[in-house]
């Protein structure tokens, strides 16, 4: 019995006969789910990958907005501004600025 | 051949079954990893929002020798050799034999730079055989995360770091390094991940996950401008008097929040960078900077007045052999306490306290340490010096000398911030405030932890005292034999104390600290500012006056003139008379004439030029003033173009 059984499946006998197609829409449908499976899989991973190449990207605008902001730094100083300004002659003033608030216009 | 069978048999089933959770074990260790997910450190932040540190991805760039080809290494290792060349400075032959010897001695990890930022990293990548994809080319890149601090060496030691060296052992310096595990570290996550291909790792399940929390940022009561002036003036200082080092703090005077701090120490080669914080690590004998606290002190026990007379003795005493001295020869004659105050007399200032105290020297030092001079101020930057203030029942430290070399500020030992936090408690009308580096804690625009002003005591002497030595203070720099005279400034006031004080003198003689303690203005006082300078040069000068207070004065100076000076006025629409008829006449003018020569005489130039111009003609000024004569006269027709000469007074 066991033995018949065995060798129908290994002859493929449930492929070919009558009834067959509703063996096939099991092994279509699962395929079906294979196939799903793998490709969800393969989107897991190359998001992976996209999370780290964005990671990447996010690192290098960092490092281009600190040093950005490390020249921006030094060039607002007022020390680099006064010696970059001592040859044309101008300094900063010892008198501090008046502001003039204009209360009420009518 | 059974038997072989059999073997076989047993061994599959060995490895399958008996030893079978453990290979399994080891296979998924291989492919499946609790991953650590670092969390961000958080940032520093100036009072203004400007960054002080953060941290940056850096890069190292090696080079496997063995991965080009002899065609590919042949072609490019001169544009190579030559690009290094020009980056680092160093000549292209260098290169050129370097990396033939890395090829030959097999070295696939040949190191080509350390540290890059991000420009450099692309900068490199440009360069011959580097800009190939890493398996034609052989450029490995490596890349960590570094603690970067975009205002450069500019308060570099208080903004600090938390640094871990290969031992595990962690050096904590300034801000950064204090308040690192309480609010900037974060918290790190964990996760479990699978490897995928190109040295990937995806997660693979929700469980046992921790989400990584980024460290908050923590924003600092240091403005920008005032470092920038602070550090600059004191630089200059310290060059010009070749000193050792020096530091400034500025602080608020209200609030006890930290506006600057500089500490710059002197390496081998004569330049001078932020070595190690002594404003806040470095306890020093104070000098003449003391005699604030031993007048407010005796003032306090209303043991004297400002008006007591007092003989300066030609400018010596002795005590036990030991001699002071005033550091003007012969002394200043019969002075009065303020005045022996102002002109920093030794001698005046040992006679009224040993003449006040000399019986119960413990009274003198229980009203300081009443003002709570001998605490440490409780700050959370690590390391900060120890105050030291010998107590007459400590019969160990304490002996004749103690009491009459504690009156000018030997034989007691204070940091400048400990100082300057004195200074400003007198400044403040006697309330104390701990100095604070810390404004808020911040989760990006949320705040998680307010700092507020810390009051350590609210009255270290009553109002009347305050005013007293406010005012000697105030003559120190104000009055011409106030021994800061020489930063008076017309434009705006400043109050303070100089010191000049011999240090090391069991060393060697001649090296002194300079110092200058105060406020400013001295009305209402916005900052107070404290400037030591170690061991400047005797040949150029060693005087408080001359070597640390000009750095005060930049500092109030520069601070003066960046506050605008505010006046409201409540209405701009004045109307004025005669500027009105007169704009109505010559409105009326202009419409009325077209075509026709208007009567200019006695109009001022502008206003003829302007009338005749718009009708079309050219005219010809001769002289200035107003118009005394037309040569085309009123009410003739004009053509465009027609040149017309006004005579004017």
């Amino acid at each position: 019995m066991a033995k018949k059984k065995l060798n129908s499946i290994l002859k493929g006998t449930f492929l070919i006969s009558e009834d067959s197609f509703k063996n096939w829409r099991l092994i279509i449908f699962l395929s079906f789910l294979a196939i799903v499976m793998i490709a969800s899989s393969h989107s897991a991973d190359s998001k992976v990958h996209e999370i780290a190449r964005l990671t990447e990207e996010v690192k290098e605008y960092r490092s281009i907005l600190v040093e950005g902001r490390k020249k921006f730094m030094e060039l607002k100083m007022e020390s680099s501004i006064s010696n970059k300004l001592k040859e044309k002659g101008i300094s900063a003033s010892d008198a501090p600025p008046k502001k003039i608030i204009v209360k009420s216009q009518n | 051949m059974f038997f072989f069978a059999l073997l076989v048999v047993y061994k599959l089933v060995d490895i399958q079954f008996v030893q079978g959770d453990q290979y399994r074990e080891l296979a998924e260790k291989r492919t499946v990893q609790n991953v650590t997910i670092p969390a961000n450190r958080g940032n520093v932040y100036s009072a203004d929002g400007s960054l002080l540190a953060t941290s940056v991805p850096k890069y190292d760039i090696r080079f496997d020798a063995l991965t080009p080809s002899d065609k590919n290494f042949k072609k490019h290792l001169k544009g190579l050799s030559d690009s290094l060349a020009k980056f680092h400075g160093k000549s292209s032959s260098y290169y050129q034999q370097n990396i033939r010897k890395a090829r030959a001695n097999k070295n696939r990890y040949f190191l080509l730079a350390r540290n890059l930022g991000y420009t450099e990293y692309l900068r490199f990548r440009s360069f011959p055989l580097l800009n190939m994809k890493s398996y034609s080319g052989g450029v490995i890149v490596e890349q960590t995360t570094k603690r970067e601090h975009p205002m450069g060496a500019i308060a570099e030691r208080t903004i600090g770091y938390e640094r871990w060296d290969d031992q595990g052992n962690v050096t904590r310096p300034g801000i950064d390094g204090a308040f690192g595990s309480k609010y900037l570290r974060g918290k790190d996550g964990k996760r479990l991940k699978q490897k995928i291909g190109k040295g990937q790792w995806k997660p693979i399940s929700d469980a046992n996950e921790i989400e990584p929390q980024n460290g908050y940022d923590v924003y600092t009561t240091i403005d920008v401008n005032i470092q920038d002036i602070a550090h600059h003036a004191l630089l200059e200082q310290l060059e010009k008097f070749s000193a050792d080092h020096g530091s400034v703090i500025v602080m608020e005077t209200k609030t006890g929040e930290i506006k600057a701090i500089s500490n710059l120490g002197r390496t081998s080669k004569g330049t001078y960078y932020e070595r190690l914080n002594y404003a806040v690590g470095e306890s020093h004998e104070p000098g003449s900077t003391f005699k604030l606290m031993a007048m407010v002190a005796a003032l306090e026990d209303k043991v004297i007045d400002t008006s007591d007379v007092v003989d300066t003795e030609k400018g010596i005493l002795s005590f036990y052999g030991r001699k002071v001295r005033d550091s003007k020869h012969g002394g200043y004659g019969k002075i009065s306490a303020s005045k022996a105050f102002e002109v920093s007399s030794n001698t005046g200032l040992v006679k009224l306290i040993t003449g006040s105290y000399k019986n119960k020297p413990s009274k003198f030092v229980d009203r300081l340490y009443k003002m709570g001079l001998n605490n440490t101020l409780d700050l959370p930057i690590i390391g900060e010096g120890k105050p030291f203030i010998p107590h007459p029942r400590d019969k160990k430290e304490w002996d004749g000398l103690d009491l009459p070399w504690m009156a000018f500020g030997y034989g007691v030992s204070l940091t400048p911030l400990q100082t300057l936090t004195f200074y400003n408690a007198i400044a403040n009308d006697g309330e104390m405030v701990k100095p604070r580096f810390l404004r808020e804690v911040k989760e990006f625009n949320k705040i998680i932890v307010p700092f507020e002003k810390e009051v350590i005591n609210s009255a270290v002497c009553s109002k009347e005292t305050a005013k007293k030595v406010q005012q000697m203070m105030k003559n120190v720099v104000d009055k011409k034999h106030g021994t800061a005279h020489n930063i008076y400034s017309p434009n705006f006031s400043m109050a303070g104390k100089t010191g000049t004080c011999q240090t090391e003198y069991w060393k060697e003689p001649g090296l002194y600290i300079s110092s200058f303690a105060g406020y400013f203005p001295a009305e209402n006082p916005k900052y107070s500012c404290i400037v030591v300078i170690h061991k400047p040069d005797k040949k150029v000068g060693y005087y408080g006056n001359v070597v640390a207070a000009p750095v005060f004065e930049k500092i109030a100076q520069k601070i003066y003139s960046d506050t605008p000076m505010v006046d409201a006025i409540e209405n701009l629409e004045e109307k004025f008379a005669a500027v009105n008829s007169s704009y109505d006449s010559y409105y009326a003018t202009a419409q009325k004439y077209k075509t026709i020569m208007p009567d200019v005489k006695g109009l001022p130039a502008m206003d003829a030029i302007t009338l005749l111009e718009n009708m079309g003609m050219k005219v010809t000024l001769k002289g200035s003033g107003n118009v005394k004569s037309q040569s085309v006269s009123k009410g003739k027709k004009i053509k465009k173009n027609q040149t017309v000469i006004l005579q004017l007074s």
